[in-house]
């Protein structure tokens, strides 16, 4: 047989950089997963040095109130001649906080959840679905409009959570099904058949199988948290304690009257152009999952 | 050495509004795996024949029987206490894409039954490594080119070798190699079955054979067993070269008939037997008596045991399942000269 | 119920059919010249990836994107030549005059409709008038075959057997009439029982109803119970081919020899059978020049490096190795056997 010489593999580590080369392989394929990773990365770099960028309180221009983009201001000014795009900035890190522990959460107990109920059946798998249903038919937004007239969401990690909770459902689903299809497959048997543990094979064996599809959904569920929380504060129901796109929005529409007067327009347009950029940075990025964790379509 | 008697397998299968129908896999099989031994069996599809083996592998339940292993009956342990005695016996899959995880590498793949079996022994950690190493060579595989792969890099016979090696790391008494190498390509069949062969030889390990092939039954090995499987139940068993060459059983000769014959090289056997169109259930009689050319009123009201075989001297014994024994020269026979 | 002309004959010339991969154009068929002898069974037996499927395909133009035939002709009788047929005339020669079935048949019935609908929506979409008709034809060809055909036409996917499902896939080969007929793998997944059942089948049934069969399978012993004539693929190319029995009583190229060599045996010395060295290649590994069997070859030469083999025919057989023209003077025996043509 004749074989290439391989360079031989040193466990764990090689198999983890071979990964990593296999990732930027997959991203180069196409430019519009480079600029979807591009659009990511600045806007997490947004999240955690953009507030550092500027002084807090952000300077007010008493002379430009609602002043059109200029050099100065590229977005223009909002009504109290702050500039909108150090709001933008400064607003960004909690939308993206939020929307970062929104995606953990839904993943990990969706993932959690679906896992145990797929791989335990029985039981577990009717009492764990249940609940599932039922929290998939509890109607997300009026239950936060609840919740938010006693529950302030200061933090962004609050909201975070509970946008979070709410969402978890259709992801254990999805994966229970998924860990059902796959416990008959041949390597999963073959592993109980050698004994390994049941930590071992849930985790090493079914996770990674799952990977694109994890990963997929926590991205859309970043999406998902921004247009939630923004959506919230847009409406009003929460009181506006930090800078936050949502509340740009409301009062660029609400204070500004954007919608029927100009001037207020580019103040309205920054917040949304930051959600438009951020979906097409996930929308750009998740085309590029199932070649990064499928190993066929990865190596190639 | 493992001891099957009496083992019946029923599966339910929900269906319908008339609830569940039942599915006799297996009724009442009787065998022995010897140490070091080839026992195969064969029989047509959807013979109990995988899932008797499953039931020996332990990734099955069985209704009733005993599996005696070394001596300790499988019933009268808890199951936790039977892991380790079924962890002996090692399944291969017919399947050699689908019994390795697409997502990790050989290395991977090997390296976590190791870790298991050097912890157990306790051997320290860089033993895996060196061991893993050890069973590619063993099963014919450059270790430095398998080890970084992913299974899909591999072709059908370098998989099922992996599959294999992945079996030999905790060290069984017996491969139960389910069809293993009806996936493979034609080419590479041989050398899969060759390796099996070797490891009956070199490590001492049993290998129980599953095909409905009785050719390369043969090839694991001359010495071995083979057990005629029709519906559930063994109808003939006995030495693999008596079987083939003076099969009793019409089932037996129906299965030996059916194999193609290499016209040129071979000429086809002279009482080549062909099986019936099923016709009509005689749910006392015999279970092949449907497609029997030579069935009679007695096939069709009363099941046949299995017995010794007519005009036997010494030796393991051939025994059948069938009221009219008759030996038949089905299997082809090469054409003089060659 | 058999048409009243002859068999369509089937000559392939140059036949390259090339797949477009990440890597490139590459020719998962390359240059094949084979005729089907109008009334005969042909046996293509070749490894998993030997091209064997995309052959069979071309013969009815019927290779999807990103494949494509890339150049040579099919010409069949009453047809002409396919590769240059195109649309709706193409449709209408695939089941009228090419039944084909696939590989894995088994699995390729329409699960949600009864076989009998299956046959009806056939003959509708082939602008059959006589439906009835069709129905009763497809319920003969079932009963011929050992089957309750009435009750198979009412049944569904799920309810018949592997070996059913595979006499179900021929009958709708059939039941428009086609002459010409190609089963892709006909008995894999099937156990030796139901293999020489459906063997037996086509056999008879090629018989009956004046047929030319072209039969495509991984299994020397399939080809060697139905076909008259074989041709042994290997890497995209037919590597030797003529009359089965010849073939197999005196395989020439070194590939036959050791495909033979490595099937085991149910008589004579086990210990004989040998497996074949490597494997085979896949779409990206064909040698690109060169004999494209050297690397597992036992007989490898220098020549073997560079150019392809030429294909030496001799009477009703050929092979394409540069150590078969040389073992010409040292094995008359060869050339005696060649010239007695079987039946
Ligand atoms: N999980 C299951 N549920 C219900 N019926 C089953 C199940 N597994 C097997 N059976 C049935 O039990 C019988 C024996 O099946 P088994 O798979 O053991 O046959 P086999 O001899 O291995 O056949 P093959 O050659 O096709 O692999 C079949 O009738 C099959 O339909
Ligand atoms: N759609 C496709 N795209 C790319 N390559 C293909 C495609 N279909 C087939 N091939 C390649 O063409 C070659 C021949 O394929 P083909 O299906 O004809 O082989 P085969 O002899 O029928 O094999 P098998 O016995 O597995 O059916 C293979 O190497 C295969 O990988
Ligand atoms: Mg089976
Ligand atoms: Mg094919």
């Amino acid at each position: 047989m004749s074989v290439p010489v391989v360079p031989e593999a040193g466990g764990a580590a090689a198999v983890r950089r071979n990964f990593w080369r296999g990732v930027w392989r997959v991203m180069r394929r196409k430019p519009s997963r480079m600029a979807g990773a591009v659009i990511l990365v600045a806007f997490a770099f947004m999240g955690v040095f953009g507030p550092m960028l500027y002084p807090d309180p952000l300077p007010r221009d008493t002379n430009a109130l609602y002043a059109p983009p200029s050099l100065r201001h590229p977005f223009g000014t909002d009504f109290e001649g702050t500039d909108v795009l150090a709001l933008v900035v400064t607003g960004s890190r909690y939308v993206l906080l939020t929307a970062v522990v929104t995606a953990v959460i839904t993943v990990v107990v969706g993932a959690g959840v679906g896992l145990f109920a797929g791989f335990r059946r029985g039981r577990w798998d009717t009492v764990l679905m249940r609940l599932t249903d039922m929290k998939l038919t509890i109607p997300g937004l009026p239950l936060l409009l609840v919740l938010s007239t006693v529950w302030k969401f200061t933090s962004a990690v609050e909201m975070g959570l509970v946008l979070g909770l709410l969402g978890w459902g259709g992801v254990a689903r999805a994966v229970r099904s998924q860990t059902l299809s796959l416990r008959e497959r041949g390597f999963i048997e073959a592993a109980r058949g050698l004994g390994l543990s049941t930590t071992h094979i849930v985790g090493r064996e079914l996770l990674p199988g799952m990977a694109p599809y994890i990963a997929m959904n926590a991205l859309v569920a970043v999406t998902g948290a921004v247009y939630a929380q923004v959506g919230l504060f847009f409406l009003g129901v929460l009181p506006f304690e930090a800078n936050n796109w949502g509340v740009m929005l409301n009062l660029a529409v609400f204070g500004g009257g954007a919608l029927t007067t100009t001037a207020a327009l580019p103040y309205l347009l920054a917040p949304l152009l930051a959600i438009l950029l951020l979906t097409l940075g996930i929308v750009l990025v998740v085309d590029a999952m199932d070649e990064i964790f499928n190993p066929r379509l990865r190596e190639e | 050495m493992i001891t099957g008697t009496g083992i019946t397998k029923t599966f339910r299968q929900r269906g319908g509004v008339l609830g569940a129908r039942e599915v006799p896999a297996l009724r009442g099989v009787d065998f022995t795996i010897p140490k070091c031994g080839a026992v195969s069996f064969i029989g047509e599809s959807g013979c109990g024949k995988t899932t008797l083996g499953r039931i020996i592998a332990g990734l099955e339940t069985y209704d009733a029987g005993e599996i005696v292993i070394d001596g300790v009956a499988m019933s009268s342990l808890s199951h936790r206490r039977r892991q380790p005695y079924f962890r002996r016996i090692q399944l291969i899959h017919q399947d050699p894409y689908s019994a390795l995880n697409p997502t990790r590498t050989i290395h991977q793949a090997l390296a976590a039954p190791l870790a298991l079996r050097a912890r157990q022994t306790g051997r320290p950690r860089s033993w895996t490594d060196e061991r893993a190493r050890e069973l590619l060579g063993l099963v014919g595989l450059d270790p430095d080119y398998v080890l970084p792969r992913y299974p899909h890099q591999l072709s059908g016979g370098m998989r099922q070798r992996v599959v294999i090696a992945r079996a030999l790391t905790v060290d069984p008494e017996v491969l139960v190699a389910d069809e293993a190498v009806s996936m493979i390509d034609v080419s590479l069949r041989l050398g899969v079955l060759a390796l099996l062969k070797d490891l009956r030889e070199r490590l001492g390990v049993s290998v129980l054979f599953i095909t409905h092939d009785v050719a390369t039954a043969r090839y694991i090995g001359t010495d071995g067993e083979l057990y005629v499987i029709y519906r559930g139940q063994v109808v003939e068993r006995g030495p693999v070269e008596t079987v083939i060459s003076a099969p009793v059983h019409p089932y037996t000769q129906a299965l030996l008939s059916a194999i193609p014959v290499l016209h040129g090289l071979e000429s086809p056997g002279e009482q080549r037997v062909v099986p019936l169109e099923a016709s009509g259930e005689h749910p006392d009689g015999c279970l092949f008596a449907p497609r029997c050319p030579f069935r009679t009123e007695r096939c069709e009201n009363e099941r046949p045991t299995l017995g010794p075989a007519p005009g036997q001297e010494g030796g393991t014994p051939q025994e059948h399942a069938c009221f009219h024994p008759e030996r038949r020269s089905v299997v082809a026979v090469p054409v003089s000269g060659r | 119920m058999a048409p009243e002309q002859s068999p369509p004959g089937v000559r392939i010339r140059g036949l390259t059919v090339a797949y477009r991969t990440p890597a490139g154009e590459l020719p998962a068929v390359c240059g094949v010249d084979l005729d089907l002898a109008p009334g005969t069974i042909t046996g293509v037996v070749g490894e998993s990836g030997s091209g064997k499927s995309t052959l069979a395909l071309s013969l009815l133009n019927a290779v999807q994107p990103p494949g494509r035939i890339a150049a040579g002709s099919v010409e069949i009788d009453g047809l002409g030549d396919v590769v240059a047929l195109g649309g709706e005339g193409l449709r209408r020669a695939r089941g009228r005059h090419v039944g084909y079935v696939f590989q894995a048949a088994q699995n390729s019935l329409n699960p949600l409709k009864t076989v009998g609908k299956q046959v009806l929506d056939l003959g509708r979409s082939h602008g059959v008038a006589d439906l009835r008709g069709l129905l009763a034809d497809a319920r003969g060809l079932l009963d011929r075959m050992g089957l309750d055909g009435a009750r198979v036409l009412d049944s569904y996917q799920h309810e018949l057997s592997g070996g059913m499902r595979q006499r179900v896939g021929i009958m709708l080969a059939l039941v428009l009439n086609a002459r010409l007929v190609v089963l892709d793998e006909p008995t894999t997944a099937l156990d030796m029982i139901t293999q020489a059942t459906i063997l037996r089948i086509v056999r008879e049934v090629h018989a009956e109803r004046g047929l030319t069969t072209l039969v495509i399978t991984h299994d020397l012993g399939v080809v060697a119970e139905v076909a008259d004539r074989l041709a042994v693929m290997y890497g995209g190319r037919i590597v030797e081919q003529g009359p089965t029995r010849q073939v197999l009583a005196e395989p020439r190229h070194p590939y036959t020899r050791g495909l033979l060599r490595a099937i085991p045996r149910l008589v004579g010395d086990i210990a004989e059978a040998r497996a074949l060295p490597g494997r085979p290649p896949t779409l990206a590994d064909i040698p690109a020049d060169g004999c494209v069997f050297r690397e597992r070859c036992p007989l490898r030469m220098d020549a073997c490096e560079t150019g392809s083999p030429p294909v030496v025919t001799r009477g009703s057989r050929s092979a394409a190795c540069h150590a078969v023209r040389d073992d010409e003077g040292d094995r008359p025996a060869v050339a005696a056997t060649t010239g007695e043509d079987q039946s």
